[in-house]
């Protein structure tokens, strides 16, 4: 029998080590999806014990009961006018700085590099005085124009980066051609620019969904409520029916997941290197 | 500045800065400038704010919340920083040298608690570390050791290290996918050099690997001290800064005085203090943390 080189056993068991804290990792939401699909008898026979069949029906009381519906739609309904919102204000004002001159032009950059610094619960006394003093608490608008101001700064520093990465001349040709300004960000600068815009909009998605603070302060209504703050509050009526909260936690997760999934190099790469700035 | 062809004069630019900036003003700049004047007061949320100037800061140094939930931030640094740090660069080591799709996997399995919602994973480990039926306590109790089985996010010893531990779970994988992409990086050559002149392992990762990843670790440490003071989401999911006072941090802090206890002046300058404790560690982890040739900004 050939030995086997000791450097060889070092590397595999290493390469064992790994893996096990890679489950271990995932085991979480490994258990989150097993015992969305048990019945409470189920959960009494340990936790990695398999139910006897799949009980779905805890996905529909989540959905139906646990309101998991509404908190979904709401969800959408407030991420996707951030998301458009702001990759349309960050072309915008990452165009301008790019390429513009405009009056304190420094400061302003200055300025909004601090508010991707400040924590959002340094302002989320004034912010939800302010929601209140415009009757907008308890609205969608109260948790959509707070997040598109939030994103702004970085989106405007991220389309400005790479637009001064973008070839002068495809841009002086245009130029020449007499579009306009307008037309040259869209018909121009836009195309070249589609895989930064969407690695943004991933970005924003990923953020908006996971927006805890300012739907918990500005919305007290359930029926604007959106995935994690319904998860919150659906945890404190059914706090003993574990199969459905989890169900609950899974259809959050779940869209998150799919994205991350499809996208994933993507993701990696560009959340690395963002912050690597 | 050099000007761009697209350049024309300022009035016909201010169209492209003006939506955006007037957002920002109203929804970000504002309330933070407003957040730093109500902090010089003292404020019920109804009546006039009270201007006190300085008051509010100095009762802050002698308030021992306070003072608990910054020694508790500071305990959690251990679990958001250091650990997350040391155990991502293990990793990372050894993930460098598993091939293509197998690298591919384990990373993309160990980044998966960072993009999801730290609230909800709050909830799901709450659940975990049930002390009566999460899988936990159950799974210690099978294999024999019911005696550990503790209350863990009820116990006052336990609870910082228990949310900590989900914290470390959460900025592994990240800082293992920073680390990963610093090592590949480097150029192999110099390691082969190290091992042709006989340097050990242990030396190599000394004197080379680590001096040369110190951008990756200025990067882990930033972001990782930012997100440890800006720790809010997690914490009040898993214990609201109970038990008594154990797992408070000033983000809750502010919460409770705030929302809870209408002190809204005095919630402002926990806040604020927050918020200057960020740019303090932004400042000094640019500052001495830089390789040593001082090529990096």
């Amino acid at each position: 029998m050939a030995a086997i080189a000791p450097d060889a056993i070092k590397r595999q068991s290493f390469r064992l080590v790994m893996w096990l804290f890679t489950l271990l990792t995932i085991v979480p939401f490994a258990l989150l999806l097993l015992t969305s699909l048990k019945s409470k008898q189920d959960l009494f026979r340990g936790a990695f014990a398999l139910p006897a069949y799949p009980h779905f029906e805890n996905y529909v009381s989540a959905w139906v009961d646990g309101h998991f519906g509404t908190y979904f739609w709401n969800s959408i309904i407030v991420v996707v006018p951030v998301v458009t919102c702001s990759i349309v204000l960050g072309l915008l004002t990452g165009f301008a700085f790019a390429f513009l001159s405009f009056p304190f032009k420094r400061s302003i950059f200055v300025i909004l590099t601090i508010g991707m610094m400040v924590p959002t619960e340094a302002f989320i006394i004034p912010l939800y005085y302010e929601m209140r003093y415009l009757g907008l608490l308890n609205s969608y608008a109260a948790m959509i124009l707070p997040q598109i101001a939030m994103s702004l700064p970085f989106a405007t520093l991220f389309m400005a980066a790479t637009m001064q990465q973008l070839p002068k001349d495809v841009m002086e040709a245009a130029l020449l051609d007499g579009a306009s300004r307008g037309l040259i960000l869209r018909r121009v600068i836009v195309p070249l620019l589609k895989p930064a815009i969407s690695s943004l909009g991933l970005f924003l998605f990923i953020w908006t969904w996971n927006e805890f603070l300012i739907p918990l302060i500005l919305v007290n209504d359930d029926a604007f409520r959106t995935m994690p703050l319904g998860m919150l509050f659906f945890q404190g009526r059914y706090t003993v029916n574990t199969p459905v909260l989890t169900a609950g936690a899974v259809l959050v997760i779940a869209p998150i997941i799919v994205v991350y999934l499809i996208f994933q190099r993507k993701f990696i790469e560009g959340l690395t290197a963002g912050a690597s700035k | 500045m050099k000007q761009s062809v697209l350049d024309a004069p300022v009035r016909k630019n201010l169209i492209f800065v003006l939506p955006g900036l007037l957002l920002y003003s109203a929804f970000v700049l504002g309330p933070i400038l407003a957040a730093i004047y109500l902090s010089f007061t003292e404020w019920n949320g109804i009546a006039r704010p009270d201007f006190i100037g300085f008051s509010n800061y100095l009762s802050l140094l002698t308030d021992s919340n306070f003072v608990t939930a910054l020694k508790n931030n500071a305990l959690l640094m251990v679990f958001y920083c250091l650990l997350p740090l040391f155990i991502g660069m293990a990793f990372a080591s050894i993930v460098r040298s598993l091939k293509g799709r197998e690298q591919m996997a384990i990373r993309t399995l160990l980044f998966m608690p960072y993009i999801m919602p730290s609230a909800v994973l709050g909830i799901v480990w709450h659940w975990l570390y049930n002390p009566a039926f999460g899988p936990i306590n159950q799974i210690l109790k099978s294999v024999g050791l019911g005696a550990i089985a503790l209350p863990w996010l009820g116990d006052f010893n336990f609870a910082l290290p228990s949310v900590g531990m989900v914290a470390t779970w959460y900025y592994c994988g990240f800082c293992m996918v920073i680390f990963l992409t610093g090592l590949q990086r480097l150029d192999p050559s110099i390691f082969e050099a190290a091992r042709a002149d006989g340097a050990g392992a242990a030396y190599t990762f000394r004197r080379i690997t680590l001096p040369l990843l110190l951008p990756e670790i200025r990067i882990v440490l930033l972001l990782t001290i930012i997100a440890s003071i800006k720790s809010f989401d997690l914490i009040f999911t898993m214990t609201r800064g109970g038990p008594a006072n154990s797992t408070l941090v000033p983000n809750i802090y502010m919460y409770q005085l705030g929302f809870q206890l209408n002190r809204y002046g005095y919630a402002a300058a926990v806040a604020i203090v927050g918020a200057i404790l960020i740019f303090t560690v932004n400042y000094i982890v640019h500052r001495f943390v830089r390789p040593a040739d001082g090529g990096s900004r």
